[in-house]
């Protein structure tokens, strides 16, 4: 008897909690949430659990730039290799502008007359 | 290569894994309490509406017992935070008893106001729960409202005692620990408080 009765109330209590308006479970809900944020929050430091491995793979990529040595790769000089430059420096044919200083005004006329 | 190794090795410092590791505690301990927060605020709820016979009182006093408890209570262990939670709301709903008592008194030499005009019409206030049918839904309003209005008659704490064992499932240990008195009180309020229930309610139910 006493135990039907108690299980009764107790039925009839949980119907009563189920049938909460829309407005109080919101505001529960709020509640729930105004409480659970007084926690500290771990997301805003997300980044630094990053920073190690961020640290490591530029160090990584530091000693990797130091160790291949100086770059290999100057960019090439359009179909002119350095002993064909050697050899139109030390040619005795070439015009000299520099030590024909006299001839300066020759080349100039020359230009022109090609340009016309 | 050496060196890297070593720098990598000091870079990764005991504070940012004990950092890491806290996070997640945190984490999980966050979960935890969103999860028995949930699980008891309904039932809260009701226990705080039949003390206080006022819906946004209730809800003050739920709230406020939340707060308190992850304020303070966060780090203890889980299976103690059931018994802590109904303690704080219990002193919270007796305190707004006696505030809203001596607030009586001073509101007794002052002109009557009309309650209904403080009332802001709420579209969620409309919002129904769930519907089990006109006919069990009619019995059921019955039931509740003639338990409710029993419930809310008795004592303060045979209604503590009988809302926490019955209603909330705590046994007589927990309970005295949320009531803050012995077990064998505990046994006497909710024996006490049964007698007077199907004293009142023994033909209905």
């Amino acid at each position: 008897m006493t135990e039907s009765f108690e299980k009764r109330t107790q039925e009839v209590l949980e119907e009563s909690a189920g049938r909460l308006d829309g407005r109080t479970r919101s505001r529960l809900t709020q509640a729930r949430h105004a409480a659970l944020a007084q926690l500290p929050n771990p997301a805003r430091n997300w980044w630094r659990s990053y920073v190690p491995a961020g640290a490591a793979a530029a160090m990584a990529v530091l000693a990797v730039v130091i160790w291949s040595g100086p770059p290999s790769g100057t960019l090439p000089m359009a179909g002119v290799s350095p002993v064909e430059d050697m050899e139109l420096l030390s040619d005795a044919e070439a015009p000299d502008f520099v030590a024909d200083g006299d001839d300066l005004e020759f080349y100039e006329w020359a230009a022109g007359e090609v340009e016309s | 290569m050496t060196s890297f190794v070593t720098l990598a090795g000091v870079y990764s410092t005991p504070d940012l894994d004990g950092e890491r590791s806290r996070d997640q505690d945190l984490m999980t301990t966050s979960r935890a309490l969103d999860q028995f927060l949930s699980s008891v605020e309904k039932r809260a709820f009701k226990i705080a509406q039949l003390g206080l016979r006022n819906d946004d009182d209730a809800l003050d006093a739920v709230q406020d017992s939340m707060m308190k408890l992850v304020q303070s209570y966060a780090s203890r262990a889980v299976d103690e935070w059931r018994p802590l939670f109904y303690r704080i709301l219990a002193n919270r709903i007796r305190d707004m008893q006696r505030r809203r008592t001596v607030r009586g008194r001073i509101m007794a030499w002052l002109p009557v106001r009309d309650a209904e005009d403080d009332q802001e019409s709420d579209p969620m206030a409309q919002v129904p729960s769930h519907d089990p049918g006109p006919a069990k839904r009619l019995e059921l309003d019955e039931a509740i409202g003639v338990l409710e209005t029993a419930v809310a008659e008795l004592p303060p704490r045979q209604q503590q005692a009988f809302l926490l064992r019955n209603f909330e499932g705590l046994d007589v240990g927990e309970t005295a620990s949320a009531m803050g008195c012995s077990e064998g009180s505990v046994k006497t309020h909710y024996f006490r408080a049964l007698e007077n229930l199907r004293a009142k309610l023994g033909e209905v139910f």
